[in-house]
């Protein structure tokens, strides 16, 4: 049945590795999670912290390489396909809409963001914003690049030249495959990120108190990891850090399970999943909880770093870092590198977005890599110029919502629910342990088939009831506040545009099942002789 | 920085600094082997 065996490899262990933990790493290591951190108790949010980790974030990073390289077996690398290689049922195909969906929106919104990054680097190394001292002054800046129409700094252009140039690099790699892109970036930009995230690290924690405001670096760390225990009796410091490690892992976006469709069953996934976990969070709380939080305490002291924590991570990161780069020396580099850290961070994480999408056109209807990649490009440049104009109407908190966060954690439910509960425990326990380099303990079956599941349900159940219904009412917009009556229209489209996804997506699985031909019931067709049926299998590094 | 947040952040960064130490210990080892 499989009439297209549109299937790459990776090309060595170490750099799906990389690869993986560089989809994992990305913005939120840097910015959301110190502002989280600092504003849900320092101590009770890092216990609640690591228990997620435990319980949520890594039985979920198991089962979602579990999900790709079980798909992968069947040459699919996208989550219709996927689902449906797991569950025998007309449905499956169509529940796995979502992570078709998923990763295009925040594709589209992530990339703009990530192109703000790439335009920071740029005016920090010309020093362009250097004379703008001042916390208000930097957020000028960062308003009129972001704002069209206000070009009180910045020409309007800007914004639309950093998205494309961005885009294109992004869709110019995806456009090279998984290993001659995807691995190459990996293993090219995360030894960067990390090393520009030490050096600032080291930079940052070795500044002095500053005069009339008193306090160190040491005092920014000692804000994070102060022992305070009183928070773990709040529900909201266990959801605040639930789904900061839901984020942070990038787990519910269909990426992790696509790249690790790219495995065979000779491979390890489970060693490989601790690895890419831990590495992500070495980044995250060795070094993301040491650079802007820190460094905000220094300028501001304890209480400034609060209220700018407060008033969001952009903030914190392209507002207070750059007026923090002014005054040390060699500061145009230190800004370079923070925000080529960021743009590292970002790419490794966009590039992912792009690959199921890029699989399913591939695989379904055997386009060739390059058109598809291109293709894609070119829907994500016309609805991505349409964030950059909407952007003061809230449509980018919009999608962010539906997509980054709600859409995350349905689609966490949904998969979660067809491996271990419609798969069966015992099968997708066996799944993951073919090659496996470690043994988990039985404990593990537990955790994966009920408190996962629970705390998934948990946190989705919560903050349905919280947020989306209140917000899908527009009662409330989703930074809390309410929606201005002129930017109603435009939060409506933006809605709708996302339904009009869902819409092509389910004709579009439904033609490619027609296409090819599948028989829902039956099943994929495993091909006989794996090896012969992928010639690159042959080459695959397997440890 | 007072001795229980120090003790609280090594404690932290032990957990996640011991976890890719471990992770990636084994994954060398392995391939060694």
């Amino acid at each position: 049945m499989q009439k297209n065996h549109a299937h790459e490899v990776w090309g060595s262990r170490i750099g799906l590795i990389l690869a993986m933990a560089g989809n994992a790493v990305g913005l939120g290591n840097f910015l959301r999670f110190p502002t989280q951190a600092t504003v849900n108790g320092g101590g009770s949010f890092m216990i609640t912290y690591f228990v997620a980790l435990l319980l949520l974030g890594i039985p979920l990073m198991w089962i979602e390489w579990g999900i790709g390289r079980h798909g992968g077996r069947y040459r699919k690398g996208h989550i219709p396909g996927m689902f449906a290689a797991l569950w025998r049922h007309p449905a499956a195909k169509y529940v796995g809409v979502l992570g078709l969906v998923i990763p295009l929106v925040v594709l589209i919104y992530y990339t703009y963001i990530e192109s703000w990054t790439m335009a920071y680097t740029l005016f920090s190394i010309t020093k362009d914003y250097w004379g703008r001292e001042t916390q208000e002054a930097m957020v000028q800046y960062l308003q009129s690049f972001q704002s069209i129409g206000d070009a009180s700094v910045h020409g309007t252009w800007k914004p639309f030249a950093f998205f494309v140039a961005t885009l294109s690099i992004n869709i110019w790699i995806v456009s090279k495959g998984i290993s001659g892109g995807i691995e190459r970036l990996a293993k090219i930009g995360m030894p960067l990120l990390f090393l520009f995230a030490l050096i600032l690290a080291v930079v940052v924690l070795s500044m002095p108190a500053r005069p009339g405001i008193g306090a160190s670096a040491i005092d920014g760390l000692q804000f994070i990891y102060r022992p305070d225990l009183s928070g773990l009796g709040r529900p909201g410091v266990w959801l605040a850090s639930a789904g900061q490690i839901f984020f942070t892992l990038s787990v519910g976006m269909g990426t992790l399970q696509t790249y690790a469709s790219y495995l065979n069953r000779k491979d390890d996934i489970l060693l490989s999943g601790v690895a890419t976990s831990a590495t992500n969070e070495t980044a995250e709380v060795l070094l993301g909880g040491s650079i802007a939080i820190p460094a905000a305490v220094v300028f501001f002291g304890v209480t400034g770093a609060v209220q700018i924590a407060s008033s969001g991570a952009f903030n914190l990161g392209f507002a207070t870092m750059p007026v923090v780069f002014q005054q040390l020396p060699l500061g145009n580099v230190l800004g370079f590198m923070w925000f080529g850290l960021l743009f590292f961070a970002g790419i490794t994480s966009s590039v992912a977005m792009a690959t199921p999408i890029v699989a399913f056109f591939r695989e379904e209807f055997g386009f060739r890599r390059e058109p598809v990649a291109w293709t894609l490009g070119a829907v994500v440049l016309v609805l991505g110029v349409l964030q950059i104009l909407w952007l003061d109407y809230g449509v980018l908190d919009e999608w962010d919502y539906w997509a980054g966060t709600f859409g995350l954690a349905l689609f966490a439910v949904v998969e979660v629910i067809v491996f271990m509960w419609i798969f069966r425990p015992e099968n997708a326990w066996n799944s993951i342990h073919e090659g496996a380099d470690i043994t988990l303990p039985r404990i593990f079956k537990f955790i994966m088939t009920f408190v996962t599941p629970a705390y998934l349900l948990f946190i989705f159940c919560w903050w349905g009831y919280e947020d989306a219904l209140p917000i899908l009412a527009m009662d409330k917009s989703p930074d809390g506040g309410s929606y201005a009556p002129e930017a109603e229209p435009y939060i409506l489209i933006s809605r709708l545009l996302i339904v009009a996804f869902f819409v092509v997506f389910l004709f579009l699985i439904r033609l490619a099942w027609k296409r090819n031909a599948y028989d829902d019931r039956l099943g994929f067709t495993e091909p006989e002789d794996e090896e012969a049926a992928d010639p690159h299998i042959a080459e695959q590094v397997v440890v | 920085m007072t001795t229980s947040s120090l003790v609280f952040m090594a404690l932290s960064w032990a957990f996640v600094l011991g976890l890719t130490f471990w992770a990636f210990g084994r994954i060398l080892l392995k391939k060694k082997s």
